[in-house]
């Protein structure tokens, strides 16, 4: 049952373009990618390790400002600016998870805080590096010999492949040893060790590798919107991906999928369905009501419903 | 058991907004809206909202423009440059406006820009002011507000009447506050006047107390103060409290001086704004008659009277864009642009016309509006004492 | 001096907070959304009321522990079993709905709540500070002195504390569980709208007011250690009174950062906070 699902899920989005045909909605799927790979990013942390990251918008925006930033003053082809805004995001996980791993549970969802809200203080007042809130304008899209990434289908599939990828990433990091380390510290800390799990260890390289992948999906979304700016350290961006995370089934895979597509078309339909004034109050109200019905998250439930 | 099916629900909207039709056949004329109608400027917003609104009201009371309706498509930006984006791809591609009226902050506007070239579908910048906006080289872009430049320059004439020797200057940490520093002390320094301090407010801070104790250490005799009416309010109280003895003056036409009166009270007594609209005496705008149904029409509806320094531009650039689809003689994009070139009349500003503006072949438009200086005295708004004296 | 007063109310702010996130596990996320409501509520009661100011605070505080205590019952209760993460993301949800609310109810426009006090400042000394002001943090400091009381002296601060270290025992001691946390919850939310009544004033009163002071209330909790009230009153204070030095002495632009850098460095050299023991979540 679950292949042929899979499978089905994975031809629709090959062709989604094919079915999707209005441009708005081919946004949206590109939108709902790149969240895609920040609420797994995020659920390496917080579903299989058990540290909850708030800072997470942080790695986003150092993804983004420094592919845009290559790009932009460097004149870096786009492939390798990516890859390095993936690599410093990375550096940057190594360096909160050193730093804050030294405490566990609320001190550390602090630290992760204060961490973004640096960063974000940073690129507003660091105008000779990153303009301040004047943003970044015309970061360029990436190109592959002839042919340019501007158009949405091309990138389309550039972020589904993306994506894809770091599902793979994360289903053969949960289903290695290393996977099983995080799941043996997020039941039981004490005992984890005692069998010879690093924690700090264990815990900094989660943190990296969550890290990267945030800040891979912040160079994607630079080079998508084209334009940067301080805003995306936004305390929003960081609870929007715990809600696809929590609300779509954290510790698991599919959870933060199914969270990111739902959540990123949710305020869309939204907008559709409502005038301005009520769409932000709907979608609290939507939220306290999955919360309340569906207190695991979506695929959990549904695991059990099928049960 | 039960509980389950819950859940259908919010996914059933869902699916099923998405899946509808985007619209039925479109008679009336669809203008489509972006400003921030929630978060931290949301007041400023909803004001140019509510003077879109009467534009439209009096375009389809005069029956509309080329015979048929005006409706207006508005989208809320939450002050975030990405639902701007997606806020302008909705009404662009679901909507299927031919023209756009926003975004109001200049993040938001460039962030919205790239989509306006990709489907060719100008936008008429009501509030905007970075110089960027309309330096890049878009075509789609028509600005109807002064870049922070245009506003210096503006002032110029009164520099010497305000008899300023020394300036420091207090400003929202935001494209806008930055751009206005910028703009102003180049114009100063032109003009021999000297700078002293340059400090900056987060957009959400409610305590300046430290930024005025430094600007107090300066010796300066002007501040001038870029931010919003809210900012300006605490900054003018925490600045009667310290004491901070200098002549204020507010930029960026934000200011709301009736809100100043009401909120700051004698703190505010003697400061100096800079405003693009004066509903204290309409009768001195451009088009005196215009203005003052402009400010009558607002009152009719109940809205705050301090919203009014923000309204009108609701009201102009939605008049431009009608008064663009009126030469058209259609409603499709490309037409209006073109058209956009060719218009030329009166808003509530004053008149509107667009001048060629950024890189040659691609520029875009903007317009030069007027601009005003009011001062507050004895607790009300009126003409300044160095204008007045005449 | 103005650090006092800041410094005053994210103790409170800080107070209710590590309750809450101490006693009951909860990632309050909506804690900033009781400090708005205790801002409107203090405007609404002046003008829509024509309440006096005095009756006006009390009014608000009453409104903010009434509404803490109905989220308790309506929401939380029946999520207590479940993860922190579950029960923190239904705060997320209270927190854009209330804001939102408030939004349509209110308008964007800030409004500004009158008080009675003079405007023209006081002079102590070397320092001029405005009775408004003074009058806040009087306030401030005897709502702390009055929450502190009541969980060192009475039974119901007794109960709360029991609860906080050990529940199952304290639930076999028959101390009533689910009353004390209602009233806990109540009790913190009360504390954040006192802070928003007071301070609603001095500012002004618009509806995304409560992110920034939820921000500052973690940062006191975690200074302070969890559930630490001391602590938490503490940090409180510090935490008003580095902000106002660091932006005066420091770059204004990064006021803001103070209270994060603090944290950085608080938890890089002291890692279980300036007075607790370290706790772990989930």
């Amino acid at each position: 049952m679950k292949r042929i699902a899979g499978a089905l899920a994975a031809v629709a989005l090959a062709t989604l373009p094919l079915w999707l045909t209005s441009p708005y909605h081919v946004h949206v799927a590109i939108m709902a990618g790149i969240f895609t790979i920040l609420a797994l990013s995020l659920n390496l942390l917080l579903g299989y390790t058990g540290q909850l990251s708030l800072g997470h918008a942080g790695f986003f925006g150092i993804g983004a400002y420094t592919s845009a930033l290559l790009t932009l003053k460097l004149e870096w082809p786009v492939w390798p600016a990516l890859a390095a805004a993936a690599a410093l995001a990375g550096l940057a996980g190594w360096a909160i998870g050193r730093l804050a791993l030294k405490v566990r549970g609320a001190y550390f969802v602090l630290v992760t805080i204060s961490f973004a809200g640096v960063i974000s203080l940073v690129s507003v007042n660091w105008m000779e590096l990153t303009n301040g809130p004047l943003g970044l304008p015309g970061v360029p899209a990436p190109e592959l010999g002839g042919l340019s990434f501007r158009t949405k289908i091309a990138y389309y599939y550039l972020v589904l492949a993306a994506a894809a990828g770091s599902y793979l990433v994360c289903h053969r990091l949960v289903h290695s040893r290393l996977g099983r380390a995080f799941l043996a510290l997020r039941e039981n800390e004490s005992l984890a060790e005692s069998v010879g799990v690093d924690p700090t260890r264990t815990l900094v390289l989660a943190a990296v590798v969550s890290a990267a992948m945030a800040g891979g999906a912040g160079a994607l979304y630079a080079h998508y919107t084209r334009f940067v700016s301080p805003e995306v350290f936004l305390f929003s961006y960081t609870v929007t991906m715990v809600i696809m995370v929590v609300a779509g089934g954290k510790g698991t895979l599919a959870g933060p999928v199914v969270g990111a597509v739902l959540f990123t078309v949710l305020p869309e339909a939204l907008r559709e369905a409502m005038a301005w004034q009520w769409q932000m109050l709907a979608y609290g109200v939507v939220l306290i009501l999955l919360v309340f019905f569906l207190p695991r998250g979506i695929v959990p439930a549904l695991s059990a419903w099928r049960r | 058991m039960l509980k389950r099916w819950w859940w259908t629900l919010p996914v059933a909207l869902v699916v099923g907004a998405l899946v509808a039709p985007a619209g039925f056949a479109q008679s009336p004329i669809k203008i489509g809206v972006i400003e921030p109608l929630s978060g931290p400027v949301a007041a400023s917003g909803n004001y140019v909202r509510m003077g879109a609104e009467i534009a439209r009201d009096w375009i389809n009371a005069k029956g509309g423009v080329n015979g048929r309706k005006v409706e207006l498509v508005i989208e809320d930006n939450k002050s975030d440059p990405k639902e701007a984006a997606s806020a302008a791809e909705k009404l662009i591609v679901r909507d299927k406006v031919p023209a756009i009226m926003g975004a109001w902050g200049s993040s938001m506007t460039l962030a919205a820009m790239p989509k306006l070239e990709e489907y060719g579908v100008p936008m008429v910048v009501e509030t905007s002011s970075a110089g960027s906006v309309t330096k890049r080289g878009n075509p789609w872009i028509f600005r109807i507000a002064p870049p922070s430049d245009m506003e210096a320059l503006g002032l110029e004439q009164y520099v010497d009447k305000l008899g300023a020797k020394k300036v420091d200057f207090l400003a929202v940490n935001t494209d806008w506050g930055r751009g206005a520093v910028q703009a102003f002390g180049d114009m100063l320094k032109k003009k021999g006047v000297e700078i002293g301090a340059a400090e900056f407010m987060d957009q959400s801070a409610t305590d300046m107390n430290a930024q005025i104790t430094k600007i107090k250490g300066t010796g300066g005799d002007t501040l001038f103060l870029t931010t919003a009416v809210e900012q300006i309010t605490l900054v003018l109280k925490q600045a009667q409290e310290q004491r901070l003895t200098r002549k204020v003056i507010t930029t960026g036409g934000s200011s709301s001086p009736t809100q100043l009166i009401k909120q700051a009270g004698a703190a505010a007594e003697g400061s100096y704004h800079i405003v693009f609209f004066m509903p204290w005496f309409p009768e001195a705008m451009p088009d005196g008659k215009l203005a003052k149904a402009f400010v009558d029409e607002w009152a009719k509806r109940g809205h705050p009277f301090e919203g009014l320094t923000e309204g009108f531009r609701g009201h102009d650039g939605i008049a431009t864009i009608a008064e663009a689809v009126k030469i058209a003689g259609k409603d499709e994009a490309k037409a209006i642009q073109q058209a956009l070139w060719k218009v030329s009349f009166t808003g509530v500003n004053g008149p509107i016309k667009f001048e060629k503006d950024g890189p040659a072949g691609k520029e875009s438009g903007q317009s030069k509006p007027s601009i005003f200086v009011v001062q507050i005295r004895d607790g009300k708004v009126a003409l300044p004492d160095f204008i007045a004296k005449k | 001096m103005n650090g006092l007063v800041l410094g005053g109310t994210y103790a409170l702010l800080g107070i209710g907070l590590t309750l809450i996130f101490g006693l009951m596990s909860l990632v309050n996320f909506a804690h900033g959304e009781f400090y708005t409501l205790g801002a409107y509520a203090t405007f609404a009661a002046l003008t829509l009321g024509g309440l006096g100011f005095f009756p006006a605070l009390v009014v608000a505080i009453g409104l903010g522990a009434l509404a803490g205590a109905a989220c308790e019952r309506v929401l939380l209760r029946p999520l207590r079993g479940e993860s922190i993460d579950t029960t923190m993301l239904v705060m997320i949800g209270l927190w854009i709905a209330l804001q939102n609310g408030e939004l349509l109810a209110w308008g964007g426009v800030a409004k500004s709540i009158p008080h009675p006090f003079p405007t023209a400042p006081l002079t102590l000394g070397p320092v001029g500070i405005a009775p408004l002001r003074l009058f806040v943090v009087v306030t401030a400091l005897a709502l702390i002195a009055a929450s502190w009381l009541l969980i060192q002296r009475t039974r119901l601060g007794r109960a709360m504390r029991a609860t906080f270290q050990d529940r199952e025992t304290a639930a076999l001691m028959g101390v009533p569980i689910d009353r004390v946390h209602t009233v806990t919850f109540a009790f913190g939310s009360a504390l954040a709208a006192a802070a928003g009544a007071l301070l609603g004033p001095i500012f002004l009163a618009y509806p995304s007011m409560g992110d920034l002071a939820s921000a500052k209330a973690f940062c006191v909790v975690i200074l302070g250690g969890l559930g630490n009230l001391a602590g938490a009153t503490v940090g409180g204070l510090v935490l008003g009174i580095a902000e106002e030095l660091g932006a005066g002495y420091v770059s204004s632009g990064y006021r803001d950062a103070v209270g994060f850098v603090i944290i950085i460095l608080v938890l890089l050299f002291r890692p279980s906070g300036l007075f607790a023991r370290a706790e772990r979540i989930g």
